[in-house]
């Protein structure tokens, strides 16, 4: 149940006083929902591990055991030098993905929010364009 | 409430959005030469939103203010008054900057860049929605949009290693703490099922849940973080030391008033029915504030380091105010906060002044030492503003001690003045020390004469307003606050 804050009578908002135990059966589902999550995502992690190893491609070399991190190798001595501009992409891909974090809800309820929402996102996608002109013009976007 | 109504509402940060992204293009496609430009311009968009927070402030009209944005923004008097201070304190951090950056190591390495008025600007939006916040969406939008500037701002000289570690030492803290109150505002939301601050209260009327008592603390050990009370005040002595000086100008008055008002706001208007939760977490960190920042200051040798120390003892005295829980209390802390603003300008505008004969800023105690007779002007102007912190009588920082005190005494809360009475006590020596190294001991001759202008006319205004002249100030003053105190209680 969504609830939309300030317009609601507050009596609805909290159990009675001294229920707030039992309130919690509301949780049941989620709960579930996590303990059938924890089940199913440690079958996907061990099913494949046990079936290779029944089957025989289970056949370990060096390169297939390193661990890579954003292109690193991910234990190694933390004084050495890494460029920088794998972050400064990162975080540009992050700012620009964001923004379809926003576009989708957006997008769904346009009916709702009539021109009023249109102009907003609009006007928030103009300042990302202003953000983007900005990286681009100091050169955050060229490799060289 | 239309949405143009609610545009008109939130002037100060359309004007200061707009002309924010346009200084961005300039700074961007005018590169380094037009940093001046960019500095121009951005004092004259926030002169142009304190004109607009002026004219809510004092016309009769909008008295009653409004709500914005469906509850989520309120224009008000509390507002109003707490962004003019706001904006002031950026403005004055804008004009003294680039001074300070094109002489950063002699003026070998650094110059004035464009980005820093943008940031300024930027943050001043964010403090700006922070003090008109009435619900938890709004608070947390403003406070992130001047977080995230005030990191950038705190590694601004990125060459210099202690400039890089302020940066990073705030961002690693602030996102802890930015993590910490996210927390308690989903327990908040979850106990009562609103992020509006009246709907909060309203909930709470009717007791108050474990849950909701967690999220009330989390919340406040995050606001304590912002406002740099003790325990949460660790980050502030490297950060003010490290960060470049006008930066720290700005961290130590805007984003101060900023929180401290935010967390007004939030203890009155959202936890305004259980007043005895949060009370005494207040007390003790006023108190603790006060200890700290009192015996931390004495060991001190840089003086950036003591200003922090200064600034944490501060924030306690003005949280003695909200310890007070009442009208009076509220109306006192904005009275202090506006003398703090005054003295925390004048003494670093006077810190940024000192420099050696090769231009290399002068930051330790000890080459103080004979300032009252090779710059007898400045040494009587820092004298003025460490007589004013210590508040010593006849000047101004006196007054807003009074104020707060006089509160604490008004709400029974006798104990916890006459602690804080006799800490002050304990602050007053190192302001002292300061003042006897700069008139008593043996020249050291480090600073030079300075031919600021600028520097010269902030500092000579800020102690005119700290000198016993402020008091003629008082009934304005004292006005204005109450009018914007009532304003945080209308609600109730």
């Amino acid at each position: 149940m969504l609830r939309s804050g300030a317009d609601l009578p507050v009596d609805s908002l909290q159990g009675q006083e001294g229920n707030d135990l039992t309130d919690l059966s509301q949780y049941l589902p989620i709960l579930l929902f996590l303990g059938i999550a924890l089940i199913l995502s440690a079958a996907f992690v061990f099913l494949p591990m046990g079936v290779s190893r029944l089957t025989g491609t289970h056949n370990p070399t060096v390169n297939k055991l390193t661990e890579y991190e954003c292109g690193f190798p991910a234990f190694e001595d933390s004084r050495s030098q890494f460029d920088v501009r794998f972050y400064l992409v990162a975080i540009l891909f992050i700012i620009f993905d964001l923004e379809a974090a926003f576009l989708f809800p957006w997008a769904v309820s346009l009916n709702e929010i009539g021109w009023t929402g249109w102009v907003t996102m609009m006007i928030f996608l103009f300042e990302l364009i202003v953000g983007f002109a900005y990286a681009w013009k100091l050169g955050a976007l060229d490799w060289e | 409430m239309s949405v143009g109504n609610s545009l008109y509402l939130v002037a100060p940060e359309i004007i200061l959005s707009a002309s924010g992204l346009l200084l961005l293009l300039i700074g961007a496609w005018g590169g380094f030469k037009s940093a001046r430009l960019v500095s121009i311009l951005a004092v004259t968009a926030l002169f142009a939103s304190s004109a607009v927070a002026l004219e809510f402030l004092l016309n009769p009209a909008f008295a009653e203010g409004g709500d914005a944005f469906f509850g989520q923004y309120r224009l008000d008097k509390f507002g109003s008054l707490t962004k003019l201070l706001i904006y002031i304190s950026a403005i004055v951090s804008i004009i003294i900057a680039p001074r300070f950056f094109d002489n950063v190591a002699g003026g070998r390495s650094a110059v004035m860049r464009p980005e820093y008025p943008v940031l300024i600007v930027f943050a001043a939006i964010g403090m700006g929605m922070m003090v008109s916040a009435v619900d938890l969406m709004t608070l947390y939008i403003g406070l992130e949009l001047n977080s995230l500037a005030a990191y950038v701002l705190a590694s601004f000289l990125r060459n210099d290693e202690r400039s890089a570690e302020a940066g990073l030492k705030y961002f690693v803290l602030g996102g802890l703490a930015s993590g910490i109150l996210l927390f308690g505002m989903s327990l908040l939301y979850g106990f009562t099922g609103t992020t509006n601050f009246n709907a909060i209260n309203q909930a709470f009327e009717s007791g108050l849940s474990t849950g909701a008592l967690f999220g009330l603390i989390f919340v406040l050990a995050g606001m304590a973080f912002k406002i740099s009370a003790v325990p949460f005040h660790m980050w502030t002595p490297d950060v003010y030391e490290g960060a470049p000086t006008p930066v720290t100008t700005f961290f130590a008055t805007a984003p101060k008033v900023a929180a401290l008002a935010l967390t007004m706001r939030l203890a009155i208007e959202a936890f305004g029915s259980q007043i005895a939760a949060w009370q005494q977490i207040i007390i003790f960190i006023a108190l603790a504030s006060i200890v700290v920042g009192a015996a931390g200051a004495i060991g001190q040798t840089n003086i950036k380091r003591l200003l922090a120390y200064s600034s944490i003892n501060n924030v306690g005295f003005i949280l003695i105010g909200l310890a007070a829980a009442n009208q009076a209390g509220a109306s006192a802390m904005l009275v202090y906060l506006m003398i703090y603003v005054a003295m925390t300008l004048g003494s670093f505008v006077a810190v940024l002044d000192l420099r050696d004969a090769d231009g290399n800023q002068v930051e330790e105690i000890s080459s103080l030492a004979g300032l009252s007779k090779s710059r007898p002007g400045l040494a009587a102007a820092i004298a003025i503003f460490m007589f004013s912190l210590a508040g010593i009588p006849p000047l101004f920082g006196f007054w807003g001690k009074f104020l707060v005190f006089e509160a604490a005494v008004q709400a029974d809360l006798i104990l916890l003045a006459a602690l804080g009475i006799a800490a002050s006590v304990i602050g007053a020596f190192y302001y002292l020390k300061v003042i006897k190294v700069m008139y008593f001991d043996e020249s050291a001759d480090v600073v030079v004469k300075s031919d600021s202008k600028s520097h010269a006319v902030i500092i000579a205004l800020c102690a005119l307003f700290v000198s016993p002249l402020g008091y003629l100030l008082i009934p304005v003053l004292g006005n204005i606050a109450d009018q914007a105190a009532a304003a945080l209680f209308w609600a109730l």
